[in-house]
Order: C-alpha cells, then sequence, then structure tokens
C-alpha cells in the first residue's frame, strides 16, 4: 500500500464479494488472495505506546506488518521474538518505528488470523482503474477489514465512487482505533499515570484511599513483565506507583490515624526496599555507554569488570525479586492492601480525615510551597550539600502534591507553575544522582577489595576516573541550583502559588 | 529530468514496442516515468489499454495546460504515466519547444505528484515527411530504431547528413537495430556496414524480430509482463542497460 493519494478505511467485517457490489456495471472487482489465511500476533509495548501514536504491528510468518493511521503500510523480515523497536533488523517497518521509545520492548498483546489480498477495479478493456490491498483480520472475539486505495492519475472519478462506497461501510468510531476496538474490544489499556477523578470536597481521607487504590493496581499491572524481565520499565512503573502511594500516606498528614500511617508506611517501604538494588543496577546497565563514554580507552578493562560484577549482581537480585513477587505471601500482602483501600471499612480516619480535598489541598501544597522557598532562598554558594539535599525532597514532595491534586485546579496554571519547578528539580536531581553514584562506586570498590584493603587495579583505575568525572558533574550542577531556583522564584509564579493556593488571606 | 525521443523517420521499424517497452523498464528501475502517446494512431496508449483522449484532438488544446495535463492517466505499472496526446504536427512542434523551456507553462505542468518526472519517453509520430528540428532539439536521447535493411540504410544516412547539415548534436543519436533476423545473410552484412560506417551511432544490443513483441498487441501489455524469459524481453532490458548505464550484456 503506497498511500500518498489514497483512501483508507475500517471495515467491522470480512470483505467478501458483496462490499463493492454498488460499482457501476462497465466496472469489475478483481480480488486475489497475496497468500494464505494465517496467524498473526500483535506486538505493542507495555504501555501501548503504538496504539496510542496510531500503529498496529502484527509478527506472522516471519514477516512484520505495520498499518499506519494514516493508511501507510509497512513490511519486512523478522523472526526474533519480544525486540525492542530500535534493535529491529534494518527495513522499511522499522524505519517507521523510529522514535518509540527506546526502553520499552514489543510485546505480543494479541493473536488472530490476517490474510492480505490485492484489490484491482478494472475498467471494459480490463485497465486497472483503481488499486489496493485488502487486510482482513479477525480474532476470537472480533473482526475487521482495512481497506486502502489508492488513486490512479487520470481515474479521479472511479476512485471517489469507490470511496464512496466503502464509507457508508466503515466501522464506527475513531477511524484506525476501530482496528483496535474491532479486533480487541475487551483490550485493557495501561496507563503509568491513570486519571484519577476527585470532587473538590470530597473527603480527604477518601481521596487517598482513590490515589492508594489506582496505582496499586497499576503496580499489580507490572508484577507479571518485572517476572518475565521484559523490560527495565516494569520495575520502574511498579516502583513508581508504589512510591507515590507512600507520599500520599506520608504526605497526606492526619488523614489517617497514626498508627495507621506508620504501619502502612513501613509495608510499603519493604514492598519497596526489594527492588531498589535491582533498580540501581538497570540505570547503571542501561547507562553503560555513558560510563564507557566517560573515562579514556586505556581505563576500559576495570570499566568492563566493574559491569560484569553489575551483570552478574542483577541476575541474582532478579531471582530474588521474582521468587518474592511469585511467593504466596507477596500475594497476601498486596491482596490485603487492596481490600484495606476498596472501601473505607478498614481505615482509621485521622484528624484530617474528613477536610474537604480542595481546602486541604491548598493547605497542603502552600505550606510546602513556603518550606521550598524558605529552604532555598537560604541556599548560597558556600551552603553544606546536605542542605541542597533537603531541598530536593521538599521539591519532589512539593511536586508529588500538586500531582496528586492536579484535577482540582487549573490545568495550565499547573502547567505554567510545574515547569520551572520541574526544572529545578531536574537540576537537584542530577546533582543527587551524581553524588549517589560516587558514593555507590566507592561502594563498590570497597566490597570487591582484599580485607587488606587491596584494589584490583583495573577496576581501582576506572572507578578513580569515574568519580572524579562524577564529582566535576556534580559541582557543575551544585553551581546551577541557586540560578534554577531563580527562575522558579519570579514575580509571576509567587503570584500564582499564591492566586492559586492561598486566596483566603488576600 | 530527461527527454528520450523515440524516433524514425521510416515507419513500421519497432519504434511504439520500443517507446513502450523502454519505457516500462525505466519505471521498473523506479524512475517516474511519463509515456507520451504523439503519435496520432495512439498506438502506445492502445499498449497500456488507455483510452485516447477526445477532448486533446481540438484545436485550443495548447491554449490550456490543465486540460493537457488532466489527461495524464496511471498506467497499470508503478511509476508509469501515458499521456495519449493524437497531436498534429504543428502542434508537436510547439509541444516539443515548451518541454524544453523550463518557465512554460507546460514545463512546470508536466509533474508527477508535485515533482518532475526523471525520464519522459516520447513516442514521436512516425510517417513525417520532414524531419523535425524541434525533436532533436528537446530531446536529451533521441532512439532510433533501424531495420537492417538497405531502404534504412539510406534513410539513416539521410538522417546523418541532416544533423551536419544543420549542425546539430550527433552525439544524441543512439541508433539500434531492431526487427534483426539473424538467419538473413542481408541483416548481418547490413549490420556490420552500418555499424563501420556509423561506429559511434548504434548501441550494441539489438532487438531481434520475435513473435512475442508482435503479440504485444494481444496482451496489450509490455513484453516482460507476459513474456519475462522471452529473448524479446531481455533485448529490451539490455537495451536499458546500455542507454542508461552504459553496459553491455556479455552474451
Amino acid at each position: 500500500m503506497k498511500m500518498k493519494n489514497a483512501g483508507f478505511f475500517v471495515l467491522p467485517f470480512l470483505f467478501n464479494e458483496t462490499t463493492l457490489d454498488q460499482m457501476p456495471e462497465h466496472l469489475s472487482v478483481k480480488i486475489e488472495p497475496n497468500s494464505a489465511p494465517r496467524s498473526f500476533t500483535l506486538l505493542d509495548c507495555h504501555d501501548q505506546s503504538l496504539r496510542a501514536k496510531g500503529r498496529f504491528l502484527i509478527q506472522s510468518d516471519g514477516m512484520l506488518q505495520l498499518l499506519r493511521s494514516d493508511g501507510q503500510s509497512f513490511i519486512q523480515h523478522c523472526e526474533a521474538k519480544d525486540q525492542f523497536a530500535q534493535d529491529l533488523p534494518a527495513g522499511p517497518v522499522s524505519s517507521a518505528l523510529k522514535g518509540f521509545p527506546v526502553l520499552r520492548a514489543l510485546i505480543a498483546v494479541g493473536q488472530g488470523e490476517i490474510q492480505t489480498n490485492s484489490l484491482a477495479i478494472l475498467d471494459d478493456l480490463q485497465k486497472t482503474q483503481v488499486r489496493g490491498s485488502v487486510w482482513s483480520m479477525s480474532t476470537d472475539v472480533g473482526q475487521v477489514t482495512v481497506v486502502g486505495i489508492e488513486k490512479l492519475r487520470g481515474y479521479e472519478r472511479v476512485f471517489a465512487k469507490v470511496c464512496a462506497v466503502l464509507a457508508e461501510k466503515v466501522a464506527q468510531g475513531k477511524r484506525f482505533e476501530a482496528v483496535y476496538q474491532g479486533l480487541f474490544p475487551d483490550m485493557r489499556p495501561y496507563h503509568a499515570k491513570p486519571d484519577i477523578h476527585l470532587g473538590k470536597n470530597e473527603p480527604s481521607i477518601e481521596v487517598a484511599a482513590d490515589i492508594i487504590r489506582t496505582y496499586l493496581a497499576v503496580a499489580r499491572q507490572n508484577e507479571e513483565g518485572v517476572i518475565a524481565d521484559t523490560d527495565t520499565e516494569f520495575l520502574h512503573d511498579y516502583r513508581v506507583s508504589l512510591r507515590k502511594i507512600r507520599s500520599v500516606i506520608s504526605l497526606f498528614k492526619g488523614v489517617f490515624s497514626e498508627s495507621q500511617t506508620v504501619e502502612l508506611k513501613q509495608l510499603f517501604s519493604e514492598l519497596m526496599a526489594s527492588t531498589g538494588r535491582m533498580r540501581d543496577l538497570d540505570v547503571y546497565l542501561l547507562e553503560k555507554d555513558m560510563y564507557f563514554k566517560l573515562i579514556p580507552p586505556n581505563l576500559h578493562a576495570g570499566l568492563q569488570a566493574m559491569f560484569e560484577q553489575f551483570q552478574e549482581e542483577r541476575g541474582q537480585e532478579f531471582t530474588r525479586l521474582k521468587r518474592r513477587l511469585r511467593s504466596a505471601a507477596y500475594d497476601k500482602t498486596m491482596k490485603d492492601l487492596n481490600a484495606v483501600f476498596d472501601g473505607p471499612s478498614q481505615l482509621e480516619p485521622g484528624k484530617n480525615a474528613q477536610r474537604g480535598a480542595y481546602e486541604y489541598a491548598c493547605a497542603l501544597i502552600w505550606k510546602r510551597y513556603r518550606k521550598v522557598c524558605k529552604l532555598a532562598r537560604s541556599i548560597s554558594e558556600n551552603t553544606p550539600d546536605d542542605l541542597v539535599h533537603d531541598l530536593r525532597i521538599d521539591c519532589k514532595k512539593l511536586r508529588y502534591l500538586m500531582e496528586f491534586f492536579a484535577p482540582l485546579f487549573h490545568a495550565k496554571d499547573f502547567k505554567t507553575i510545574i515547569k520551572p519547578l520541574k526544572r529545578l528539580q531536574d537540576n537537584l536531581g542530577l546533582f543527587n544522582d551524581f553524588s549517589v553514584q560516587q558514593a555507590a562506586l566507592l561502594s563498590f570498590v570497597s566490597r570487591y577489595s582484599t580485607t587488606q584493603g587491596r584494589v584490583d587495579a583495573q577496576i581501582g583505575l576506572a572507578v578513580g576516573g569515574l568519580i572524579a568525572m562524577m564529582n566535576q558533574r556534580q559541582r557543575a550542577e551544585r553551581d546551577r541550583v541557586m540560578s534554577s531556583f531563580q527562575q522558579f522564584d519570579g514575580p509571576d509564579i509567587r503570584h500564582l502559588f499564591r492566586s492559586l493556593f492561598h486566596q483566603t488571606e488576600e | 529530468m530527461k527527454i528520450i525521443a523515440c524516433y524514425s523517420n521510416k515507419g513500421g521499424v519497432g519504434k511504439t514496442a520500443t517507446s513502450v517497452n523502454l519505457a516500462h523498464a525505466y519505471a521498473q528501475a523506479g524512475k517516474q516515468v511519463l509515456l507520451c502517446d504523439l503519435d496520432p494512431q495512439g498506438a502506445s496508449s492502445f499498449y497500456f489499454r488507455v483510452k485516447p483522449s477526445k477532448k486533446l484532438t481540438e484545436a485550443r488544446f495548447f491554449e490550456d495546460v490543465k486540460r493537457f495535463t488532466n489527461a495524464i492517466r496511471a498506467s497499470d505499472f508503478e511509476g508509469l504515466d501515458v499521456l495519449p496526446a493524437n497531436l498534429t504536427f504543428r502542434d508537436f512542434d510547439v509541444f516539443l519547444s515548451r518541454m524544453r523551456n523550463k518557465r512554460s507553462r507546460l514545463k512546470k505542468a508536466l509533474t508527477s505528484a508535485g515533482s518532475d518526472y526523471d525520464v519522459i519517453v516520447l513516442d514521436c509520430p512516425p510517417n513525417f515527411s520532414t524531419l523535425s528540428e524541434n525533436i532533436f532539439k528537446a530531446a536529451d536521447e533521441i532512439i532510433v530504431p533501424v531495420i537492417p535493411t538497405t531502404l534504412s540504410e539510406r534513410t539513416f544516412d539521410q538522417l546523418i547528413r541532416f544533423f551536419d547539415e544543420n549542425k546539430l548534436r550527433k552525439k544524441k543519436l543512439r541508433a539500434f537495430f531492431s526487427m534483426v533476423q539473424l538467419r538473413k545473410t542481408l541483416h548481418h552484412e547490413t549490420m556490420e556496414n552500418m555499424r563501420t560506417a556509423y561506429s559511434k551511432r548504434f548501441l550494441q544490443n539489438s532487438v531481434p524480430f520475435a513473435a512475442d513483441i508482435e503479440k504485444m498487441g494481444q496482451h496489450r501489455a509490455p513484453v516482460s509482463t507476459y513474456a519475462g524469459r522471452s529473448p524479446a524481453s531481455a533485448a529490451y532490458q539490455a537495451l536499458y542497460d546500455e542507454l542508461e548505464n552504459g553496459v553491455v550484456s556479455s552474451k
């Protein structure tokens, strides 16, 4: 299907002789199968980014076929399974998938059967007046035909006629989504950040329960992918969800009783703790190339040895985590937690439990904002790094609060505020990352040194080089902190914060 | 954009078959091709099952570029369009001069999906008694099929003389032997003579006299689509290779 001058139709049934029987009499319809019907596997990332971007990718008989929402289709050879889009062998499909998330693997998300046909509308001289292709696809629960037709120069009238006939038969709904909805009506989309509906006067305890319940579900949706080790983003999303839950518990002060707050906080911290090391190792391994670029090639041997250790340790961590996620105890913990937040009965309300969401949000955010400003304004060139770390944590808490309550506020204003906050956070985040990495490198060396404190020379050299680089970068980030904050602390943003979260006293 | 004219000052030499099969070979090689059927009998249009455009026979045809470009028809082959022009001699001359003028509306309008055609093949009207100087000026290459007979030798002499007299670039002339029957001694001798006399004008490849080429009328399609393995199909392909890439097959 070359679709420059083209029509593209999704029909909610399988193509047959009667589909185009309303054509004028002197024209005939010729359909020729390109191959026998064969089974296909629908591929997408776990987050359905292909679907979201209007792509439909199937694999069958060692071929990859991609359909794009503009009607263009691509085909290439590819035997391999569970791949990343950027690792596909070079070809039309892989180039059409350029720019797709590098961290997400393509996985099988559905099965079906496909028959591709070529279509030609011929006149009385057997001259082709309209050319096209027909993909007839079916699954256990639905069927869809995708017809792409090409406008041939000089035969525009017949093209328009075919378009008109097909347009009357197209599936309801958004054009491209109809392919998915027709074939996989029950497929549940995955959202790492689902929309949560909040009411302005909703009691805070219900808001907390809504958010926690939602993210518990997100975390659970990632378990399988973590266990299968499909890509690193399953664990990442799993951790982010749990971290959000933990933040709700600790930031929504007084919503749950003190004892329940302590208990829940500990529970979620434990859940997270078992994943921390593996995530760190994932990040190192993902950034491997970056590390190699940081130091000269004559130090690479030690780095290679270090990454081999990381790889091995990651294997051990993975085995441990997999066992844990599969255990009955873990399953019970998660089910119990779900039951706790599913209805308010098991929740113990604290003194703020009944405060209306909007009023409570304003109070929390305003307080946290003031704290951030106070701390940030006190930071000068000579302030110890510890305070910068504190600022990072406070900014993070502010950001979480704002994101949790975002549905209650004006979206555009929020975007305006979040942009410079995000920039400040990126700065602080890098500052922290470089500092954490230096510590991690040091602890790596001490773990792999002999009892006399001796270190393998190559590893020592490489790690030394890296630490020096990390330290330089950390200093550079540190030098930017004050100016990043000043950008966040401009009069417009100050005014916005006040008008959004602190109107009462004005 | 390259303009290739299939021309012969003698009729019945396989000119239209050459236009059709060469145009198809260029399109198969990934080029955007427009085949202009300037033959009043519409022979190349016939081979592509394209119906002649009645509108274009009207006198005011050249005043209306849009009508002209609207007459272009996609063939059944990717990248190959056909213009069933059916022109009078006077119109044909105007057509050629405008084709070369970058600023003429005709030239600007002759595009495929917004960009210039890579190759325009002109299937020129056959039985011109006068030699058309415009063809020779407009075309980048002039493909001249020559049947190796005494009569053809004389016509070709005339053509060369015309070029000499008018100081035209003879380099453009790419003649080849057409409808060659190797069992005829006369064909052999003529070919030998002409290759000696006009060594630089003749392509190495020639096209045989073949039933498969005659069958184009029945199949209404280029030879390679219905007789892909035939010597005739190979001959046109070789002709294309030699024209386009200077490659002469070793057989």
